[in-house]
């Protein structure tokens, strides 16, 4: 304070106080400013006094009120000029179609009111994903009335028209062409064989052409390996259903890797428990805690940088006991100098035994699967121990992994940022890529942008690339554009538009089309339309030896979604140099940084859906962010508590963010998600969690996902993360194995269920109700949910979302325990916090038939229906909260604010945004309460149906939109009432129970308890 | 203090007071019942389209034109196609026609006045009703009878529960019938 001139003022206003300004000094000794106790001149005021002035602002408003409006008026009803037969108003068409959401193409079936997407499903009739998709499938349809959708094309952020687009980019492709120059398409994965060819035309055309294909999170080491391996980058799927045993080695197969929808349902063909229990087991070695992780019945815990070792060590040991190929002789020793018994510290020695046996016993009919973030020497080897272990008969070939443009490698983007540098790049264009912000940032690629005179990005909203270029081409959404995909071997699907472009937005193949035509007068609505068609009867009509002609082939394709052939297969071949020329890998001596693929927001394609970002994440139920996960041992090491802001640092490149303390992670390890930490994206996405991405580099080796001999330090500060596990709780978080002693949770093994099929309800207490018991005569709706089969995938909570019309509340909302969704799935862990058990439990409200919220209504808002449904009506709804403070399950929710006008600066409260609503569901406001209703839009509908075809209304007629979206059929809808219906033969199952059964609130929802497949019959 | 006048205040002039405010109120309510519940609104529409002539005498059937009636919650007001099933041959020089010739010619809907509305928080279906063989002017009232249609039956809660608890009553025509659902989520969710 020494330095100070005048007083020791500590804290100053203004520059005039800190240098004690007579003026503000006397200001500061008078209470009132000068003047302001003055007698006013009442002369002078107005004429009219403050009631005058409200009775005639009263009078005016009233006479406006009747005189100038027709309060009878109920507005009009405009119907069809001319009706498509096959729209009628008020009834649903479904169309099928192909989901671009990332590189499985899942099949598709959207439902249309009035001639607007609703809801998105998956295709029954496709071979693949079989009626089901992801939660990110599901969710889609709000990217189609993204309020931040590019409307027109721009340049230089200004709006202009597609004629001069047109004009100017073909000038600059000309030049480019007749200077020189290259011409450059960057693209992500491209599945559709028919945007190949136009890619093909457009290279025809400006022979200068080179094509880029990058994806942020892609299967690149897996394919290599089987290049190497095998011959072929197309590797076959897996008959899960077939294996007895799975290891899968990082592998998150049931989350968020590969053919995720394919792999949950196979697997969980495994967990049935109705008759014979036929479980396959389950081990999963892995440093991160994923989905399939907290799945497995046996979990390793290998940090990454070791699962080589593991590999080769498993390798050695089971050829020990024989093998299936014959191995030559620099193979053995290659893998004859690692042991299991590193292992044995480090994951026990008794499930390292269990796996060993179990690989060993189960010969032929087992599989070991590596994940797509481990290097290809891991893939490599994990062909050969497949190989010994002769599991190779599980590998179906017959739906093989197509691959139609190869990803580019490092090298060559690496050529295309240097000839970018050089002037060497006449035109770029970003073919619905991003790549500013998923290319590593040591590509140089966003500044080498700069010297590119031209760089169009096709894109559906404004992104980092585009706004590093000078014109944004507004692309149609996948819902209004044309397509194919050949992503599985014999699979051909069909994408069809199911709105018209809402905008001036156009197709992306279309677009290039006009560039090849060479004109703005080229384009028309149809040009891929007729391209697609062509190519179809080319490609695949004269493949599927149909009797029909083409055009009614082609119809019954788009009305079907896809198409399948047969092709025939490759025989293939192990080939030992791809393994004994593999580089041994070493394990880290540092922290190792694993950075995998997120499971909601893709590539941060969908990082601006506020539904996406608001769905917790499966296993840390973290919304709105990503985080360091570390282990709760590293974390004391590290003296840090989750929030506080860790520094990662890989060689130059380093990260701050927050870290989070993950039970069951290997130690000195962290695992981060990518995709996060947008900063060209909407209102939505925008700062959301931290871009891992800057922790990539264009020459990790040898995985570009996995780093070791990272350092990582306490950053000071931190940043706050929202979870909505310890809302809505069930458990007393100070007592340990809470949820198990309450019996939230029941589970077993199958060793005990197989001995004592009953064991579950061996001590059941007589239960007696104080009141008389209602008697429902007719239908009774009720629930059952199979705990064996979920997989804790959110697709059920993103379905529901879309179903019933439920707000985006934004984190900080979050972060004060008001999420809306209505079904949500709780996780709870038991055991040690290094190697937990989780536990999972789709958690919505019970429909409980003496329910407590009832009781405690003043305004009798929530009560019982005859069909055993405990009905929420918002009309009578006061918001006394009474119900929610009742409900032992914690499933109401609250709305505390209009969430669609609070959330963001009333984002989603627009013209375009609300056609997502669903009509048939009320859009609730502030100040009410709202739960699971099980669909009853849905019952309402088959009930209505019913009494249309004069039959009685049975409990199969109705499906649920968490049933419907359930990818293993976890969830059971039915009539309790129907001694045939499955749902009655659950509630009487050996494994049937219900949550808090001791309150005897009897719900009407059935869990049907998990059994563990391992070796005891003890759990814990 | 003059008891006279605090009697008179108390005797006469309050309940007199509070008679007139209560019989104001009470024939305010019953006169403007009807108002209130839309009864009695007949709009002018964009063609003058005469249900008397089309239903009554040429005995149009009423899904003829109103084709979701049997199959989903609208009865669906016909688009203009339907109407030139007939018109595009039968009466082609009257005004209205022309008048509904330049609509569909040019491609334009026809804004329809609403007359008929329940709250949007209801959701009533209208195939299930008429499937169960509610005859349309139960609700509707004749509208054979009318050249320009009106609100003949307050569409109030009321008016749905009075039929739904009584129905044998409010439906004489119809042998077997059994009361409508009266739970919350038959009609709101």
């Amino acid at each position: 304070m020494s330095d100070s001139p005048k007083s020791s003022n500590k804290l100053w206003k203004s520059i005039k106080g800190y240098n004690d300004d007579p003026e503000v000094l006397n200001a500061k000794t008078n209470e009132f400013m000068e003047g302001v106790t003055d007698e006013f001149d009442s002369s002078k005021l107005s004429g009219i006094s403050r009631r005058k002035f409200l009775a005639i602002l009263s009078a005016s408003a009233a006479l406006t009120a009747t005189a100038c409006t027709d309060y009878r008026d109920k507005g009009e009803i405009i119907p069809y000029n001319k009706r498509p037969e096959d729209v009628m108003p008020g009834i649903a068409n479904y169309y099928a179609s192909t989901c671009n959401g990332c590189s499985q193409s899942c099949g598709i079936l959207v439902k249309t009111r009035e001639g607007r997407p609703i809801k998105i499903d998956g295709n029954p009739d496709h071979p693949i994903n079989a009626g089901k998709i992801c939660a990110k499938g599901q969710a889609s349809i709000l990217n189609l009335y993204d309020p931040e959708r590019l409307t027109d094309p721009f340049e230089l952020r200004k709006k202009t028209v597609w004629k001069s687009v047109d004009a100017d980019v073909i000038s600059a492709l000309n030049d480019a062409q007749s200077s020189g120059k290259e011409i450059s398409i960057v693209t992500g994965l491209i599945t559709s064989p028919t945007t190949k060819k136009v890619l093909n035309d457009f290279v025809a055309k400006y022979p200068n052409t080179k094509i880029y294909s990058y994806s942020l999170t892609n299967d690149q080491q897996r394919r290599n390996a089987w290049m190497d391996s095998y011959g072929t980058d197309e590797y076959p799927a897996i008959k899960w259903k077939d294996a007895d045993v799975i290891l899968a080695i990082d592998a998150d197969f049931l989350g968020n890797e590969g053919s995720s929808i394919e792999n949950m349902r196979e697997h969980t063909k495994r967990r049935e428990t109705n008759g014979k229990t036929n479980f396959n087991r389950l081990y999963v070695a892995e440093g991160r805690m994923s989905v399939t992780g907290m799945l497995s019945d046996y979990r390793l815990r290998v940090s990454p940088d070791s699962q080589y070792e593991f590999v080769m060590a498993l390798i050695n040991e089971l050829n020990n006991r024989g093998s299936a190929i014959a191995l030559d002789a620099n193979s053995k020793l290659k893998f004859e100098k690692y042991s299991l018994s590193k292992f044995e510290s480090l994951v026990g020695k008794d499930k390292l035994n269990h796996l060993v046996n179990d690989l060993n016993a189960n010969r032929g009919k087992s599989i070991v699967y590596a994940g797509d973030t481990l290097p290809k020497e891991v893939h490599v080897a994990v062909n050969l121990l497949n190989e010994v272990l002769g599991n190779t008969s599980l590998y179906d070939y017959s739906n093989s992994f197509k691959s139609l443009v190869k990803y580019s490698s490092a090298a060559e983007i690496s050529q295309l940022v240097d000839s970018m540098k050089n002037g060497k790049v006449g035109v770029v264009i970003h073919f619905d890529s991003n790549p500013v912000f998923t290319l590593p940032e040591d590509f140089g690629y966003a500044s080498a942008l700069k010297k590119v005179k031209l760089v169009a990005s096709l894109t559906e909203a404004e992104n980092e690339s585009s706004a590093a270029g000078n014109y944004s081409l507004p692309i149609n959404d996948q819902l209004e554009s044309w397509g194919d995909a050949y992503v599985r071997g014999g699979v051909y699907s069909l994408q069809q538009p199911v709105i018209s472009p809402i905008f001036n937005t156009r197709q992306k193949e279309a677009v290039l089309l006009t560039w090849i035509a060479g004109g703005s007068s080229a384009f028309n609505e149809d040009i891929y339309h007729n391209y697609l068609m062509n190519s179809f009867n080319a490609d695949v009509y004269s493949k599927a030896n149909s009797f029909a002609d083409a055009k009614t082939f082609w119809y019954s394709a788009l009305n079907d979604g896809v198409v399948k052939v047969t092709e025939k297969v490759q025989p293939v071949k192990f080939n030992f140099a791809s393994f004994n020329g593999l580089n041994d890998l070493t394990p880290s001596k540092d922290f190792v940084i694993h950075l995998h693929d997120n499971y909601f927001i893709g590539d941060g394609k969908y990082a601006n859906n506020g539904w996406l970002q608001e769905i917790p994440h499966p296993v840390s139920k973290i919304t709105w962010d990503n985080y360091a996960a570390v282990s709760p041992s590293t974390a004391k090491s590290l003296k840090v508590d989750s929030n506080d802001l860790l520094q990662v640092k890989v060689g130059n490149r380093s990260l701050t963010l927050p870290a989070f303390i993950q039970p069951g992670l290997a130690d000195n390890f962290i695992s981060i998600e990518l995709g996060y930490g947008r900063t060209v994206i909407g209102e939505v996405g925008k700062e959301v969690g931290f871009n891992s991405i800057s922790l990539m580099s264009k020459d990790a080796q040898p995985s570009p996902y996995i780093f070791s001999n990272a350092s990582v330090t306490k950053a000071g500060g931190s940043h706050e993360l929202v979870s909505t596990q310890e809302q809505h709780s069930l458990d007393d978080t100070f007592v340990k194995d809470f949820h198990r002693i309450r019996r939230i949770i029941q589970e077993g093994t199958v060793l005990k269920y197989i001995k004592e099929p009953n064991f579950l309800h061996e001590e059941k207490e007589k239960l007696f109700s104080i009141t008389n018991e209602v008697q429902y005569t007719g239908n009774k709706w009720a629930m059952a949910i199979d705990l064996n089969k979920c997989t804790n995938c959110q697709v059920c909570v993103a379905s529901c979302n879309v179903e019933n019309n439920i707000a985006v509340v934004g984190k900080e909302q979050v972060s004060k325990g008001r999420v809306m969704q209505w079904i949500r799935l709780d996780r709870y862990y038991s055991g040690t916090p290094d190697e937990p058990i989780a536990s999972n439990q789709p958690m919505l409200c019970q429909q409980c038939d003496n329910a407590p919220c009832e009781n405690v209504c003043p305004v009798n808002a929530t009560n019982h229906s005859p069909d055993g449904l405990n009905q929420m009506v918002y009309n009578r709804c006061v918001g006394t909260r009474y119900c929610s403070n009742n409900c032992p399950y914690k499933v109401r929710r609250f709305n505390f604010f209009n969430y669609r006008d609070s959330f963001a600066d009333s984002y989603y409260e627009n013209n375009l945004t609300s056609l997502v609503n669903n009509p048939e569901v009320t859009v609730r406001s502030r100040g009410v309460m709202e739960k699971c209703t099980f669909c009853i839009q849905r019952i309402m509908e088959a009930r209505s149906n019913a009494i249309r075809d004069n039959k009685p209304l049975k409990g199969s007629d109705i499906v649920t939109a968490c049933q419907q979206a359930c990818p293993t059929n976890a969830i059971t809808f039915g009539d309790a009432n129907d001694p045939t219906s499955p749902v009655a033969k659950l509630r009487d199952h050996n494994l049937s129970y219900h949550v808090l059964e001791e309150l005897n609130v009897k719900p009407n929802v059935t869990y049907i308890a998990k059994l563990r497949n391992t070796h005891s019959e003890e759990i814990l | 203090m003059k008891r006279t006048v605090l009697d008179y205040a108390l005797k006469i002039r309050l309940p007199l007071t509070l008679f007139v405010v209560a019989a104001s109120f009470i024939i305010t309510f019953y006169v403007a019942r009807p108002e209130r519940d839309g009864v009695g609104y007949a709009p002018e529409q964009p063609i003058k389209f005469s249900h008397k002539l089309h239903a009554g005498q040429m005995a149009i059937d009423c899904q003829y034109c109103h084709i979701g009636v049997t199959k989903e919650r609208h009865a669906i007001i016909p688009s203009v196609n339907i109407c030139m099933n007939c018109h595009s041959v039968a009466r082609k020089d009257k005004p209205e026609i022309i008048k509904l010739t330049q609509y569909y010619e040019s491609g334009k809907p026809i804004p329809w006045k609403r007359i008929h509305k329940v709250p949007e928080y209801a959701y009533f279906n209208h195939s299930v009703h008429v499937n169960k063989g509610i005859d349309c002017a139960t609700c509707h009232g004749d509208v054979r009878e009318m050249d320009v249609v009106s609100e003949v039956k307050p569409f109030t809660m009321t008016a749905c529960l009075d039929c739904h608890r009584n129905p044998q009553a409010q439906l004489p025509y119809l042998k077997v019938v059994k009361n409508g659902p009266e739970n919350c989520w038959a009609c709101h969710r």
